[in-house]
């Protein structure tokens, strides 16, 4: 476990995973394993990525943090740091979603606004607060398109400035980019570490991509095949900013490797498992 | 507009750029929908002058026109006009009214949904003038009546169809206005009911409709005004001319209602295209 930073802000949470195991029921057949024994924590101030074979609870992790999911054992702690420290309230979170999710009926500053809608802001504020998200992920100028009139990069960027606008203390992201094709998805990689490592928010992504998780995280959590727990946890200290120049980093490439080697052992496990409920 | 293809001539020869012809006007198709109407009037007027039809059978068109202008200067149209009118859209908006609201709380409650299926299962394919006898017997044949016979006409196809717009919502907008912090009311509000728009409009159309037939129908068996009250009496009394009229009214009250709807539908629906 990464020792908190000692400059930690004094309401810093850690969001601690005690053994969690989530089961969904079902009607018809037997009942589904999605989480099992999962205990990890999560930083303030933190990257922390998720990776791991597709169906192993990710999305599942994701939810039981936000709490919009329940789950069936284990706990879900909030810690304040402090001198002593003392349970606490949730953080303040918001979700960046892999479909995007935007409201198709909505302009794109509207979208963004919605968060501080819904919280009573004056109509002349939440306006003002969302046009400098936009500036913040390059969208300026396109405040009154709608969502359709977008292409899939800019549609993210815009479901990012929703997130972000809501000054979240903590970020979750699932799978941001998993929609997107494979430059843009570099080109907003970027941007995102720049946004992420100068807001100094903590966040949670979830994703599919090795480069992503090592280009973003501080720390990488590598899941098994489900029912999903914790294979490894994997600092990473590579230096900060990081961009698509740390791919060539030696050190970047010791990760990848290392990463690999435990994803690919629970891809072929996740595999053989889906071929036998078939 | 047209679906000619394009019109302009190569670069070479601007001189040729004029107008399209007369005949190429009126090949199109927004001018041949209105020919079309204007040949098969005056084709009907020709033979009942050359037919020497019996205006009790077939009245010609302009005979007609001047019976409906007739009709509105001293015959008092105008009061069984309003009268429709009021009988129509004040059911429909009661219909509107209840019908979403209902459709919203099904949509948003097992319970409500169990309770209310049967019964609407029951009401929606029931033919609503069969319940006209019985309506009369409860209510009398006057405004209260004739409100209730409007409200049932819009009322199920707006009910049903803003349950099927609300259970049809994205359920990733959902959880993404929850995340935000929406409220259940607000998530109702401001992502279940604009996503249900499309298909609550779908049911205003059905349920509009059948508000128009049921009001006319049961002014025809039972009302003093109105404008099935005008156009059973006119048969009654071998006015052909003004139940063609009467015809003309009714019809022309359709395309209005119709162009009203397609009017707003591109307003509320302008996020969908470009
Ligand atoms: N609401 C649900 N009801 C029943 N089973 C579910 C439900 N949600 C998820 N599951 C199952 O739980 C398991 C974990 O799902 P989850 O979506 O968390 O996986 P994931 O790791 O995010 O996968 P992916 O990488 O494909 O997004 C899967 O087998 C999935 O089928
Ligand atoms: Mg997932």
């Amino acid at each position: 476990m990464p020792p908190a930073p000692a400059a930690a802000a004094p309401a810093a949470t850690v969001i601690a995973v005690e053994d969690i195991g989530l089961t969904f029921p079902s009607k018809s057949g037997e009942a589904t394993v999605a989480l099992f024994d999962v205990s990890c924590r999560f930083a303030p101030g933190k990257v922390t990525a998720i990776i791991g074979p597709s169906g192993c609870g990710k999305s599942t992790l994701l939810q039981i943090v936000r709490g919009f999911l329940t789950p069936t054992r284990g706990k879900l702690r909030f810690v304040r740091l402090g001198a002593e420290d003392t349970a606490g309230a949730p953080p303040h979170m918001a979700t960046v979603w892999q479909a995007f999710n935007l409201f198709p009926w909505r302009t794109i500053i509207d979208n963004v606004a919605f968060g501080l809608e819904v919280a009573g802001v004056a109509k002349a504020e939440r306006l003002a607060r969302a046009k400098k998200a936009l500036a913040a992920v390059d969208l300026s100028g396109f405040e009154q398109k709608y969502p359709r009139q977008l292409s899939g990069g800019m549609r993210q960027r815009v479901g990012i400035a929703r997130a972000l606008v809501m000054e979240p203390e903590v970020l979750l992201l699932d799978e941001p980019f998993g929609a997107l094709d494979a430059q843009t998805r570099l080109v907003l990689q970027e941007q995102l570490a720049t946004l992420v490592e100068t807001s100094g928010t903590t966040a949670i992504l979830v994703t599919h991509s090795i480069e992503e998780a090592i280009l973003l995280a501080d720390t990488i959590l590598v899941m098994t095949a489900r029912p999903g727990r914790i294979a490894a946890e994997i600092v990473n200290d590579l230096p900060h900013p990081r961009s698509m120049a740390t791919t060539h980093d030696p050190g970047f490439s010791v990760l990848f490797d290392r990463i690999y080697g435990l994803l690919r052992q629970e891809v072929i496990r996740a595999m053989a498992t889906e071929g036998g409920d078939a | 507009m047209s679906s000619n293809g394009p019109m302009a001539t190569p670069a070479t020869a601007p001189a040729e750029a004029d107008p399209p012809g007369l005949l190429q006007r009126l090949g199109e198709p927004r001018a041949l929908s209105w020919i079309a109407v204007v040949v098969v009037i005056v084709a009907w007027e020709l033979a009942v002058i050359v037919l020497q039809l019996n205006p009790i059978y077939l009245p010609r068109p302009s005979r007609i026109v001047v019976a409906l202008y007739e009709m509105f200067r001293t015959g008092g149209l105008t009061t069984d006009l309003v009268a429709t009118l009021i009988r129509i859209f004040g059911g429909f908006f009661i219909a509107l009214f209840f019908g979403v609201a209902l459709g919203v709380w099904m949509a948003t409650s097992v319970r409500v949904k169990a309770i209310a299926d049967n019964f609407i299962a029951a009401l929606y394919p029931l033919p609503k003038v069969t319940l006209i006898p019985l309506l009369i017997i409860w209510l009398g044949t006057g405004g209260p009546f004739m409100l209730t016979i409007s409200m049932l006409g819009a009322f199920f196809p707006i009910v049903i169809n803003t349950v099927l717009g609300i259970s049809q919502c994205d359920q990733g907008l959902v959880l993404a206005a929850r995340d935000l912090g929406a409220s259940r009311r607000q998530i109702i509000r401001m992502v279940l009911l604009p996503s249900a728009i499309p298909s609550i409009f779908a049911g205003i159309r059905l349920g509009l409709g059948v508000s128009i037939i049921l009001v006319v129908a049961a002014e025809m068996v039972v009302g003093k005004v109105g404008l099935g009250a005008r156009l059973y009496l006119a048969g009654q009394v071998l006015e052909t001319e003004q139940v063609f009229a009467v015809l003309i009214v009714l019809a022309t009250l359709g395309i209005v209602v119709t162009k009203i709807q397609d009017a707003i539908d591109v307003r509320l629906g302008h996020w969908r295209v470009n």
